[in-house]
């Protein structure tokens, strides 16, 4: 009994194959689209390496690339072949390869899908390389005449101003860590040597941020210094102020565009999965049509198609069937040689 | 009467014109597409910048009169392609015969008008942009202060933005910030003898400072940003004010939004033109196929040689006979013939 029988005859098969040629030229098309967004994946992800300790992960913008230029070709091969399955002489080339070519239709879906899977899957370990990557990025933010650290302070002031956000969870963060160079602090002033004796590693830290967290939407200009004295600046209190600085931590907005990004190329690629399975199973279709046909010769004729020859248990115990004929048939051979030894050492 | 610049063509050389004439009406409508989003792109520039633009500017004219214009050269190549493509087929010509005359009176008078006046102006108009900008940002300055007043609430953050995005700083220098009160009244300590003394020691009860706001500052200097006490040599170390370069954004708003807008009003000049040498040329061919096929009464493969022509008589004589069909109807002359007998290669009005 037939998996999903479905009668064709001539004017079916022939919309059937016209139908999915035009399928598998849109499919070569949402191939290239899913080539472009693994390539624009990788370009956002290099252009941020910086602050990802240049440690992030390319799989999935490279699995994206590979199965694009993948699809192009498999759909292409496909739209030759449905082209050329309506004429007999030009099939009958086609005939052989068909059978191993759905194969690996199928497993082509199977990978697409666990790639689209991937997508989603993926928003954990970019979250610990970014927490790394902008701990190490603000350390070495003062550092401009070390070569080789010299851009960081750029690289952190057009991060912050460009995603709107200050610091890894927050500004706070900023107090922590000395984030204005020796060469630029005048330590004949009582107040750089106060600050510098009260830490235990010698550091300067003040609580204030660098200008790139201002935010300019507050109604007043911008207090970057000072933050938690309440009294240094007028009418200002640093509990309630939400306007002065940009409340975001880095690390969530970068974690947030990347998640969108992903999130949207995840849905695209999905959908393409779902083409292309479509396409898979009316080439599957296809190619039982034609061989069910009772007279090659006479196209005219009615046949019938049908997605597998025996229903899906049938199927799979015959699957196992040959796998096990071909471990007996290895071993037959060799019980064979065995005996034509013997006696031939005997 | 002899018809103005005749030119023969035989059945070869017409099929080459219609063939030719398809190439030339695609490219048409891509150029045309292509000064479509130009203009569309400056549009949308303009409307971003509109509040650092004087209200009575008008730049925005040339971007929507390229709009149009290059929506009718797009239209005038989809048509073209059309009529050159049915000209090479004998069944799908007829319709196009009655539609061609009226269709190219109006791409020649509306397109070609409308790319005229576009150039125009984008020779023009550019030079409007520099007074315009003076106000535009000189008020956006004065007004940065101004956060509470409703109406002009926005100028703070939209100038902060400005100079973020574009790298300036001021309307021609850092030092355009010393010379305005940019701080708002409300956050000023009336009881601080240094505010105080600013406001006595100014004519107006301004509160001056030398200092500017955060978003002058240029991420690429190596030291942490110095806004504050910029024309004092002593207060900070190491720092000479000399040579602020690196410290803050050294271009003024002014120039770099006027490059700008120039640049693009340029680029969309160069597309413009480009589309009015298609537009002329494309024009040109289907009038001479018009012609030709009217001369051989709208039969396609024939093979007798034709004559395609601009128009059926020179200018004078073209008037004259115009003159005389409006006058015909009311004065009927012996010997004039009808006007169902005249030749049917006088289609064109």
């Amino acid at each position: 009994m037939a998996l999903l029988k479905v009668k064709f005859d001539q004017k079916k098969r022939v919309k059937l194959a016209q139908g999915l040629w035009l399928m598998n030229w849109f499919s070569v098309l949402a191939g290239i689209i899913i080539f472009g967004l693994g390539l624009f994946l990788k370009i956002e992800l290099r252009k941020r390496s910086d602050v990802m300790n240049n440690s992030e992960s390319h799989f999935v913008p490279n699995s994206l690339i590979g199965v694009g230029v993948l699809s192009c070709v498999f759909n292409s091969l496909a739209g030759k072949i449905c082209y050329d399955a309506l004429d007999p002489a030009k099939y009958a080339k086609w005939k052989p390869w068909l059978k191993p070519y759905l194969a690996v239709c199928v497993l082509f879906n199977l990978a697409l899908f666990l790639v689209a899977l991937c997508c989603f899957l993926l928003r954990g370990s970019l979250e610990s390389t970014l927490a790394h990557g902008l701990k190490n990025g603000m350390k070495f933010y003062r550092d401009t005449d070390t070569p080789g650290r010299c851009f960081m302070k750029k690289t952190i002031d057009m991060l912050q101003i460009e995603f709107k956000c200050c610091g890894n969870n927050g500004f706070r963060d900023w107090f922590e860590i000395q984030w204005i160079s020796n060469r630029y602090l005048d330590f004949s002033s009582k107040e750089v040597k106060d600050r510098i004796k009260s830490n235990v590693d010698g550091r300067y830290l003040v609580d204030g941020v660098p200008f790139s967290c201002c935010n300019p939407n507050s109604p007043r200009p911008c207090i970057q210094y000072q933050l938690t004295n309440n009294s240094a600046h007028y009418s200002y209190d640093h509990q309630t102020e939400e306007l002065n600085l940009w409340l975001r931590g880095c690390r969530a907005a970068l974690l947030s565009y990347y998640s969108n990004l992903m999130n949207t190329i995840g849905a695209v690629t999905l959908l393409v999965w779902l083409f292309e399975v479509t396409i898979t199973v009316g080439l599957r279709y296809l190619h039982t049509a034609l061989e069910g046909m009772a007279n090659p010769e006479d196209p005219e004729c009615e046949s019938e198609g049908w997605l597998l020859e025996k229903s899906v248990p049938e199927t799979w115990k015959a699957v196992l069937e040959s796998v096990k004929k071909l471990g007996k048939g290895n071993q037959v051979e060799a019980e064979g040689e065995d005996a034509g030894q013997a006696p031939a050492a005997g | 009467m002899a018809p103005v610049l005749p030119l023969v063509l035989p059945l070869q050389p017409r099929i080459r014109l219609a063939q030719g004439l398809w190439l030339l009406s695609w490219l048409l409508v891509l150029v045309g597409g292509l000064t479509l989003l130009c203009s569309g792109h400056l549009l949308v520039q303009l409307w971003h910048l509109g509040t650092f633009l004087a209200p009575s500017c008008p730049f925005s004219a040339l971007p929507q009169v390229a709009l149009a214009a290059s929506a009718v050269a797009l239209g005038t190549g989809l048509v073209s392609s059309g009529a050159s493509r049915a000209s090479l087929d004998a069944e799908q010509y007829p319709p196009w015969r009655g539609v061609l005359g009226p269709l190219l009176v109006a791409g020649t008078a509306g397109g070609g008008g409308l790319l005229v006046l576009a150039l125009g102006l984008a020779l023009a108009l550019p030079g409007t942009l520099d007074t315009s900008l003076e106000e535009g940002l000189g008020s956006a300055l004065a007004h940065y202060k101004d956060t509470e007043v409703p109406g002009r609430c926005q100028a703070k953050r939209l100038l902060d933005e400005l100079q973020l995005r574009y790298h300036c700083c001021g309307r021609h220098g850092y030092k355009d910030w010393f010379g305005i009160q940019w701080v708002s009244n409300r956050y000023l300590d009336p009881n601080d003898h240094d505010v105080v003394d600013r406001i006595q020691s100014n004519v107006e009860g301004l509160y001056l400072i030398d200092g500017v706001p955060f978003s002058c500052c240029n991420p690429h200097s190596p030291r942490p940003c110095l806004q504050s006490q910029l024309s004092d040599p002593h207060a900070h170390p190491l720092f000479d004010p000399r040579q602020p370069n690196l410290n803050l954004w050294s271009q003024g708003c002014h120039e770099v939004l006027l490059g700008h807008l120039q640049g693009l009003a340029s680029t969309l000049g160069n597309t413009l033109a480009v589309t009015f040498l298609l537009q002329t040329l494309v024009l040109l061919g289907l009038r001479y196929l018009q012609t030709a096929l009217e001369g051989l009464g709208g039969v396609i493969d024939g093979e007798g040689e034709a004559q395609g022509y601009l128009f059926p008589a020179g200018l004078k004589d073209m008037l004259k006979t115009a003159w005389l069909q409006g006058a015909g109807p009311h004065r009927p002359a012996p010997g004039e013939a009808p006007p169902e007998e005249e030749p049917p290669k006088e289609g064109l009005p």
